[in-house]
């Protein structure tokens, strides 16, 4: 299972990020690494991007990003 | 951490009242520039979303008999820089050294601050910690224990609310000490595990070359990263035995990837100090934000609510603006230039030099002046969206259209502030990753119709379009973003090939911006246009008027030199309807600022023969207070053109004697048709060369302003064929 296919509302553990180099350390840098805790909150009007909460603050991502984010269901 | 060489302590104590130079750094948005304009009474661009400081920028003053130095530096979220700010940043902490470094938390989100806190405490630079928006966190009920954080990071902490300058005494008392005393402060030490401090030690015993730089460790640690700017610049080879050798045995215990494995390092520490000293509320109040962003980013209401808030922030603008530069224009043209001119004949200055100050400054440079009110407006509203929060909301909604002509949700801010002034909007450009985005972001930003090119609608609507002046006025902002759309996919198709980056944005809470706030940044946004109007505007507008009567004597201006050169290059517009002599040299003129395309028409177009003022020439008493009485005038227009109209108010739609001068010369020399034709050049030929000069700055060579040019030019010419030639085929002129 993956972030984008969490439904606003869902929450998931980071298990693992598909992506590398500069993107991979951003999101890390972000607060986006294994074992956190995020929550879908919404999806934007026009389908992407979708917003999250992680660490205490509200980061949005596009799905196509969201897709290599694996989550296991919390 | 190590503890601090001890001989730069002794030698600061030699000399005691040294400069300090304090670097500010933290996360993006955590108010860094806001802590320094409250410390330093600068005024440093602040706004309500990540990205908004994207140049290294410094405020000094005067403290305890020494001179210290603020440097404000781009938020970043890491010392491994992934944006061009973020580099600025971190080159800065790395080579020059600051005497102590004041790191902005913003406090309702620890942990992803204290995760950058970590790695400012590997530079080995003194460090001071300032838990910013202190009162937001009170207000979610956080309860922060800095003293925790102090013992374990060995560095002070000092609770602040940088808006209300809580705490920031403390905070600089606190940062100079550890500036000038580093030994009276133990420096903490975290450390990274027992398998990366080997790592490390093993880095450091072979790195004998580099013992002399102060943070040895961070050094360590980037080569352990394989951070590929620090490879580069140290000229250590990844493959280098000695690192091999290193994190061999990391490798095998926690894999391949070290970068990760330092990330997921720091980040547990962080998390695990943030446990430590944060306690959180039992119950999760549903806050402000989330009930706002409820209706704001809501699935069905999100691009109502964007449209609307476009719509009204035009409306506003044109609305409270529009009485005043009726005010403004009748005050310039009227008495101004009549009472300069009687002042100038009473001392007995010579005919030409009134003529000059008359007809070159007082009719160029007012022709501009009188959009003070609208351009005003507009920055207020620009800097209203960025106080509150709502920018970044705007670049989440839009950033899907914006992917489909190959630009970024982030795109949208810099075009977004595009329609204040072009010139500040390239320099945002900077907040995007990959400079693909940033080139073709800088590329659209001129079709963004920008302050200085409404004089040119607002004269021309008055004249032709009256009745329906606020749709014209709307049509020629939706014909340059359709026009960007359209260019944007076309160079997404062409120039632009491959895949447009991620967006990945923080979205900032909701803030509830002061007036005095926005006063102030609405002020050093505007003043920009004064200062043009005071130099480049000034200028030209001699520069004219000399163009215009020289040879001198020379009886019509249309053999002047200004008209020769004009004359040459007129045929050029001819099939765009506006092939004369006046509109190439306003025209021309306009390619160093576009409002000077208005100044410049003030001056050519002056009826050739003077017409006598016959009538009896009212006192200075009665102007002055005809001055007054309109301006209170001018307010009540304003109060009731945003209440009683739903389009956008008409300016300058009544026809007054004063300004009549110019517009009914224009009335004669344009056809409604040429007349749009020529707004849609004005908006779409080359930017002015201030736009130029910026783009050069940010991409460090001539290309993208040279396609810029290039595109522009027939892209002007081309759409005002087809405006003008088009609209004669279908019998409209
Ligand atoms: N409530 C509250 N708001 C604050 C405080 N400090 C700053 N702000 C607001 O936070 C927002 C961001 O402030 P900036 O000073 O622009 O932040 P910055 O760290 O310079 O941001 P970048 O330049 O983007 O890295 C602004 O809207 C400020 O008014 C504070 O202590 N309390
Ligand atoms: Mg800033």
């Amino acid at each position: 299972m993956t972030l984008a296919d969490l439904k606003p509302g869902q929450c998931g553990i980071i298990t693992k990020i598909n992506v590398s180099g500069a993107l991979k350390r951003r999101l890390m840098d972000m607060g986006v690494v294994s074992g956190t805790t995020v929550r879908v909150e919404k999806v934007a009007p026009l389908g992407d991007p979708m917003e999250v909460h992680i660490k205490s603050y509200q980061l949005s991502l596009r799905r196509g990003e969201a897709d290599k984010i694996d989550v296991e269901a919390a | 951490m190590e503890m601090k060489s001890n001989t730069s302590g002794k030698s600061r104590q030699d000399h005691e009242k040294k400069d300090l130079i304090i670097a500010v750094a933290g996360n993006p948005n955590a108010g860094k520039s806001t802590l320094i304009n409250a410390i330093a009474g600068s005024r440093l661009h602040v706004g309500n979303w990540p990205g908004v400081t994207v140049e290294k920028r410094s405020a000094s003053f005067e403290f305890k008999g020494r001179q210290i130095t603020l440097v404000d530096l781009p938020g970043t979220y890491s010392l491994s820089p992934y944006t061009q700010e973020e580099v600025i940043a971190r080159d800065y902490l790395v080579t020059q050294k600051p005497d102590v470094i004041i790191n902005v938390v913003d406090a309702t989100n620890l942990e992803r601050n204290l995760y950058f806190t970590m790695q400012l405490l590997e530079l080995n630079i003194p460090l001071v910690m300032a838990l910013n928006m202190h009162d937001e966190a009170l207000q979610k009920g956080l309860i922060i224990d800095t003293e925790k954080i102090s013992a374990m990071l060995g560095c002070t902490v000092v609770p602040t609310v940088a808006t209300r300058r809580d705490g920031l005494d403390r905070l600089l008392e606190q940062a100079v000490s550890f500036a000038t005393d580093p030994e009276n402060h133990t420096a903490g030490h975290v450390s990274y595990g027992e398998d990366i401090e080997k790592a490390v030690a093993t880095i450091l015993s072979e790195l004998p070359a580099y013992s002399s730089v102060p943070h040895t460790r961070w050094l360590a640690l980037k080569l352990l990263e394989a951070d590929v700017q620090v490879m580069q610049a140290s000229g250590i080879s990844v493959n280098a035995p000695f690192l091999g050798k290193a994190t061999r045995h990391l490798r095998a215990a926690h894999g391949e990837d070290l970068e990760a494995l330092m990330a997921d390092t720091r980040y547990a520490l962080a998390a695990g100090l943030t446990r430590e000293a944060l306690q959180k509320p039992q119950k999760r109040k549903r806050e402000l934000t989330e009930r706002i962003d409820a209706v704001v980013l809501n699935r069905y209401l999100g691009i109502p609510v964007f449209l609307v808030a476009m719509w009204l922030i035009f409306k506003l603008t044109f609305d409270i603006a529009g009485p005043f530069t009726d005010w403004l224009d009748g005050v310039v043209a009227g008495p101004l230039t009549r009472w300069t001119s009687t002042l100038m004949a009473l001392v007995a200055a010579p005919d030409w030099t009134i003529s000059l100050v008359t007809e070159g400054i007082i009719g160029g440079v007012g022709a501009v002046l009188v959009f003070l009110p609208p351009i005003f407006a507009m920055m207020f509203f620009i800097t209203l969206l960025e106080a509150s929060g709502y920018m970044a909301r705007a670049a989440f909604v839009m950033d899907r259209v914006m992917h489909a002509i190959g630009l970024h949700g982030k795109s949208f801010i810099p075009l977004l502030l595009g329609f204040g002034c072009n010139v500040p909007a390239v320099y945002a450009t900077r907040t995007l990753e990959n400079p693909r985005d940033k080139a073709l972001t800088a590329l659209l930003i001129p079709l963004m119709s920008c302050g200085a090119r409404l004089p040119v609608y607002v004269v021309f609507t008055g004249v032709f379009f009256a009745a329906y002046a606020g749709t014209v006025l709307w049509s020629l902002y939706i014909l340059g973003i359709a026009l960007a759309v359209a260019v944007g996919w076309l160079f997404k198709k062409t120039l632009f090939r491959g895949e447009s980056p991620a967006f990945i944005m923080e979205l900032p809470p909701y803030r509830m911006p002061t007036m005095k706030n926005l006063m102030i940044h609405t002020w050093e946004k505007g003043k920009h246009y004064l200062i043009k109007a005071g130099t480049w505007i000034l200028a030209i507008s001699v520069f004219v008027w000399f163009g215009l009567n020289m040879p001198w004597g020379v009886e019509s201006k249309k053999d002047s030199y200004l008209g020769i050169a004009s004359q040459t290059i007129a045929p050029v517009f001819a099939p765009l309807g506006f092939g004369t002599w006046e509109a190439a040299a306003s025209l021309l003129t306009g390619i160093v600022a576009k409002e000077i395309v208005v100044s410049t028409m003030g001056q050519v177009y002056i009826p050739e023969t003077e017409e006598e003022e016959n009538q009896e020439a009212p006192t200075v008493g009665e102007e002055i207070k005809e001055i007054g009485v309109s301006f209170i005038g001018a307010f009540g227009n304003a109060a009731k053109n945003v209440f009683s109209t739903v389009g956008v108010a008409t300016m300058s739609a009544e026809e007054d004697e004063e300004t009549a001068g110019l517009r009914s010369v224009i009335a004669k020399a344009f056809t409604p048709l040429s007349a749009y034709a020529f707004m849609a050049f004005v908006l779409l030929y080359l930017p002015c060369f201030i736009v130029l000069v910026a783009m050069r700055h940010e991409f460090g060579s001539w290309k993208w302003a040279g396609v810029t040019i290039a595109y522009q030019t027939a892209l002007a010419w081309t759409v005002a064929f087809v405006i003008y030639q088009g609209g004669r085929i279908i019998g409209l002129g």
